[in-house]
């Protein structure tokens, strides 16, 4: 006689575990402070390697580009040369209209070399692993609690705002990007007359997809904020997070939502997250 | 000899996917590694073994992401099972057969997470879990006809050979 299968109670069980990963995946989300000594452990011992790994495949990667997309390296060499004429006629428009002492103008400069940058304490980290998986937008770098680094921790390039870290061990810390869903950032938009309107910064999957960092960013209006394509994003300061005026973004594109009651900007982010290699993390004088 | 250079391959799964494969993603798909080893182990052992490996293989995961615990050790605990189910039905040796396999079980793989992270509060859109789920299984198929040859003929012959107790 075969051996009888409790169905039920298999039910049972299956019912239970579903219940229990549910609730392990609930309280050990992003932001969540559990301790995780095995994962810290093996985060450390695998770090080193991780590192010589990505710079190795980041200098293979970077010396045989031209190989592996002549026609864009020439296209691009191209562009270059004629941003390079532009940017000539720019410099020398840009120069009297700093003479002439336009606010806007100052702004726009400040957005290649934010002062507001300078004034807090930071510390440089290398990223030494991106996201292991393609579920999220995060980076790791080789700076720890030992360096003062805490969760939540504003995380800067040279450029502007980069994310903020969600998990720490002792050597390295976890960054989860602005570019994900799950990274908002409380922001206000600089208008042409530097007045500030404010909204939230989300990564994007309506637009685009989620996977890739071009348009990946949007910000919700209300259909009359002035707001126009070119304008500055900056982080607002209220969320906690980040602190006030790092520079996030520029607004490339805004739509009208269908309801005509809201509408969208998508921001074009300012810092290169797919050529990064170095990052700040803000310790402190937040 | 044989853990060992198990456990060497689980550390090459965790770290290989954000540091090589992070340069050869295909709009933003790397392959999962870790996942495809569970469905090689779960070819090569019975099913409660199999099962244990995944169970293991994604708790070791989880930990080393350090957040949403249990996602992957359930996922790859369901994939291992699938795996090994098929594998009693299907032929071992057909590498063909395998790298469909290995596609199957990645995409069950992948979908899970995508209704995990749903299920956790985490926002994707439908069309981009279908391009994960698909894209991932699609990576993880190509890898197959580059590593099974080896890994199978290490399982059936060399290091990684599994002997059942009653064997030894």
């Amino acid at each position: 006689m075969g051996k009888r299968v409790n169905a039920t109670g298999i039910a049972v069980l299956v019912f239970f575990l579903l219940l229990g990963v549910l609730i392990s995946i609930r309280l050990t989300g992003l932001d969540s402070r559990f301790p995780n000594p095995i994962g810290g452990a093996l985060q450390r011992a695998l770090s080193p390697v991780e590192k010589t790994l990505l710079s190795l495949g980041s200098a293979i990667k970077n010396n045989t580009r031209a190989l592996w997309s002549f026609h864009a390296v020439e296209q691009e060499n191209q562009a270059l040369r004629e941003k390079v004429e532009q940017l000539t006629g720019d410099n020398l428009k840009l120069k009297q209209e700093v003479l002439a002492g336009l606010r806007f103008q100052a702004l726009d400069e400040g957005v290649f070399r934010s002062p507001d940058l300078d004034k807090f304490n930071k510390v440089g980290a290398t990223i030494i692993n991106r996201s292991p998986t393609s579920w999220y937008q995060t980076l790791t770098v080789n700076r720890g609690s030992t360096d003062g680094v805490k969760i939540n921790d504003p995380v800067v390039a040279n450029l502007g705002l980069v994310g903020k870290v969600v998990s720490v061990t002792p050597t390295t810390a976890d960054v989860l990007l602005i570019l994900d869903g799950e990274g908002q950032v409380s922001a206000m938009v600089r208008g042409s007359a530097g007045e500030a309107t404010f909204g939230i910064v989300q990564g994007t999957y309506k637009r685009g997809s989620r996977l890739s960092s071009d348009g990946n960013l949007q910000m919700m209006l209300r259909r009359d904020d002035n707001v126009n394509v070119g304008d500055l994003v900056l982080s607002s300061g209220l969320g906690g997070v980040y602190p006030k005026n790092i520079p996030v973004g520029k607004i490339k594109e805004i739509q009208l939502d269908p309801t005509g009651l809201l509408k969208t900007a998508f921001i074009e982010p300012l810092v290169n997250f797919d050529s990064l290699e170095e990052v700040y993390l803000v310790t402190g004088g937040k | 000899m044989r853990y060992l250079l198990i456990a060497f391959l689980f550390l090459l799964s965790l770290i290989l996917p954000g540091t090589v494969f992070y340069f050869w993603d295909w709009s933003g798909i790397k392959p999962d590694l870790m996942m495809l080893l569970v469905i090689y182990l779960a070819l090569h052992h019975r099913l409660l073994t199999g099962v244990i490996w995944g169970l293991g293989a994604g708790l070791v995961q989880d930990l080393y992401l350090g957040r949403y615990i249990g996602m992957y050790t359930l996922t790859l605990a369901v994939v291992a099972l699938f795996s090994s189910w098929l594998s009693q039905r299907w032929y071992r040796d057909n590498f063909p057969l395998m790298t469909l396999l290995v596609f199957l079980a990645s995409a069950l793989g992948q979908l899970l997470i995508g209704f995990l992270s749903l299920a956790a509060g985490l926002a994707w859109s439908g069309q981009d879990i279908i391009r994960l789920v698909l894209g991932i299984g699609i990576y993880n198929a190509v890898l197959v006809p580059l590593t099974y040859p080896w890994i199978h003929r290490s399982f059936m012959y060399g290091w990684l050979r599994y002997r059942p107790k009653y064997e030894q």
